[in-house]
């Protein structure tokens, strides 16, 4: 009796002890094919050196961190099968990704029904965060339109000292919010665009757009596009024989941009949370980190790269702190952390409430330009002393 | 007036693309009244193949490879795609075939080249030439002359050769020529073959220009096949037309209307074309006898 009792315990112990070393799942989307795929994979491979990190030192909790990725191919419909998958059959923590805005809007739903936390740590629509009334359990930790959409205003208008803005913007959700975002940050300088164009992903003759913008008078193009379509700007204005320069969102930064511009893309600028500069300890460690693990020594895209990272540490703080992986709990960590949480991008202390869920304030990101080929720092000035981390206000 | 020279010459550029390789639909709708609606993916995979060749050879020793692998290319499409569809006299069979050889070639130009836009050297500098203020890149020129030169030889091909004459008489009419020894399913091949060589040429001629990706030919291909309704199938002239009209409306709407709505006069443009003269602006029409 004695004996069957101790082994009852035993065994019980021993199945204690197993739940406790299961693995924590963690679900990871973004597109890892296609045209924003240098931004997912950045995103990917950023979210994958943190686990990496933490796992080599003991785990969450002492359990390890276990990834389920997914290709969502910046597919809307994709993105729902996707979700659904990560929820239901593979049962994840909490899912890090998206890093367009279409499929973060498509997806995120399942996540809040089913009460887990998404980390949306890419993707910048401005409705993205505030999609759910409390208790949201979307976060997120990149820098949303309406915060570009203000920095490049204010950089062309109050920095720069430009008169006559044209904006020029592709058809798709991401251009045409964000043109939007951009005419209303302009009026409040009282500025209103000379020109406003469009065009279609796929076009490869910019002449018309650009002509119009030229005979309105511009004096600066403000850009809200992906890589591709803006190199065509950018070697359209040299075709034509007229350059000004352009000030555009963060997807001015993609290499697809860069590379294809070439020559013709040297200058052009755009808010970024994160320059491959290694200009505190902590970036520097995480730039050779990168490229030692990846062989690379251009990050395809630093920002997604180092928002990916970062948003690992937050989930990990918040997991902590709950003490437990159930979805409300973390949630609400992750509402009220006290621990800060030393990142690349920033210091984040206390960065969400039950209604803030941007960790990004406009304060934090500033203004990379394109140089040689890599975006480094516009503003020696902007990451001068104690402004190489600029830290969210408190609430 | 300097604006809207400029505004022409940019969409006789871009009207020069569309038409080129509109004119690859002409050549095997002449022979077999069968389309490879692969074209763009064609266009695609030969501007692809193009740019790993360019890096060894340089340009101009690249273009007969990339003209060798369309014939290739072409020559596959029509053995898998078109050749049971004919001879089974299958209406449709055809057409769900070339698409679904088309959306094949493109997953396998993603997993090769994967799936971002590429840049594509210019054998040409890259300043823009002007001719009295209206700015053009060599390349465009090039575009517009390449083009023409390699109509201009298909055409000489078809009307002076034995080969090509055999190829005026399929598509005058199939069983006739049959009857009188010409092996006409060869002949259909040859077409198809033909067809996308003058998609891989285009392909590599409008690369430097439009850049390149497993995603150029989704665009490109619809829009020529625009073109070559508006322009008429039947005829070779008709679509270098078309594709002018509708480079020239497009870049004529975006300035003097509005860029948003850029490419809706050419969509009507098509409209009424299929509305009043279903063969296209300089298609003969034909009678299908049944």
């Amino acid at each position: 009796m004695l004996r069957n009792l101790t082994v009852a315990l035993a065994l019980s112990t021993l199945l204690t002890t197993t739940a406790l070393a299961q693995p924590v799942k963690i679900g990871l989307t973004g597109p890892f094919t296609g045209g924003s795929a240098s931004m997912g994979v950045s995103m990917r491979d950023g979210v994958k050196l943190a686990v990496g990190e933490i796992n080599k030192a003991g785990g969450i909790m002492g359990r390890q961190i276990q990834l389920v990725e997914r290709d969502d191919e910046a597919k809307n419909e994709v993105g729902v099968q996707i979700a659904q998958e990560l929820i239901n059959k593979e049962q994840v923590v909490a899912t890090l990704g998206f890093i367009n805005t279409g499929v973060a809007l498509a997806s995120q739903r399942f996540y809040q029904e089913a009460e887990i936390p998404v980390l949306n740590n890419v993707a910048t629509g401005t409705a993205i965060a505030t999609q759910f009334k409390s208790p949201n359990y979307i976060f997120r930790t990149s820098a949303n339109d309406q915060i570009q959409s203000a920095m490049i205003a204010s950089e062309a208008v109050k920095r720069q000292g430009f008169k006559a803005p044209a904006i020029l913007a592709d058809s798709t959700n991401y251009g045409q919010l964000g043109r939007e975002d951009l005419t209303k940050a302009l009026a409040l300088s009282n500025i209103k665009p000379v020109a406003e164009e469009k065009f279609n992903i796929g076009d490869t003759d910019m002449t018309a757009q650009l002509l119009r913008a030229k005979q309105a008078g511009a004096d600066v193009i403000l850009t809200y596009a992906i890589g591709p379509e803006l190199a065509q700007i950018a070697n359209g204005m040299a075709k034509l024989g007229w350059k000004v320069p352009m000030i555009g969102s963060w997807t001015l930064s993609m290499a697809t941009f860069i590379d294809n511009a070439g020559a013709n893309g040297e200058g052009a600028m755009m808010p970024q949370t994160f320059i491959q500069t290694g200009n505190t300890a902590k970036r520097k460690g995480f730039i050779e980190a990168y490229q030692a693990a990846y062989k690379v020594d251009r990050i395809p895209s630093p920002v997604s790269a180092a928002q990916g990272y970062d948003s690992v540490f937050l989930l990990k703080a918040a997991i902590e702190q709950a003490k437990s992986t159930d979805g409300a709990k973390i949630r609400a960590a992750l509402e009220n952390l006290q621990t800060k949480v030393d990142g690349v991008v920033t210091v984040y202390d206390h960065p969400y409430t039950a209604t803030d869920h941007e960790a990004i304030s406009g304060n934090i990101p500033v203004f990379g330009v394109v140089k040689g080929g890599r975006v480094v720092v516009a503003h020696e000035d902007d990451i001068a002393g104690d402004k190489a981390v600029r830290v969210k206000p408190k609430n | 007036m300097q604006i809207l020279a400029q505004l022409i010459a940019s969409g006789i550029a871009v009207g020069m693309i569309y038409g080129v390789i509109a004119f690859g639909y002409q050549l095997t709708f002449a022979t077999s009244k069968t389309l490879n609606f692969g074209q763009g993916e064609a266009l695609m995979l030969g501007s692809l193949v193009g740019l790993t060749v360019v890096s060894f050879t340089g340009y101009w020793i690249m273009l007969p490879i990339v003209l060798a692998f369309g014939l290739v290319q072409g020559a596959v499409v029509e053995r898998l795609g078109v050749r049971q569809a004919i001879r089974t006299k299958s209406e449709a069979g055809w057409i769900m075939a070339t698409i679904a050889l088309g959306i094949i070639f493109k997953n396998l130009a993603e997993n090769i080249w994967g799936r971002d836009a590429l840049k594509f050297p210019s054998p040409l500098p890259e300043a823009p030439l002007s001719f009295m203020g209206v700015n053009v890149l060599p390349m465009e020129v090039v575009i517009v002359f390449g083009a023409l030169a390699m109509m201009l030889l298909v055409e000489v091909f078809n009307r002076r050769s034995i080969y090509g004459k055999a190829v005026v008489a399929t598509a005058n009419d199939r069983d006739a020529a049959g009857l009188m020894g010409i092996n006409t399913s060869l002949v259909i091949t040859f077409s198809y073959s033909l067809s996308s060589m003058t998609a891989a040429f285009a392909g590599v001629l409008v690369a430097p220009v439009t850049l390149t990706g497993a995603a150029m030919g989704g665009a490109l291909g619809l829009k020529a096949f625009a073109v070559a309704i508006i322009g008429g199938l039947s005829s070779g002239m008709g679509v270098v037309v078309g594709g002018l009209i509708l480079g020239i409306t497009e870049t004529l709407t975006g300035y003097y209307i509005s860029t948003g709505y850029k490419d809706v006069p050419g969509l009507v443009l098509l409209l009424l074309v299929l509305s009043f003269k279903p063969s296209g602006l300089f298609g003969s029409a034909t009678i299908k006898k049944v």
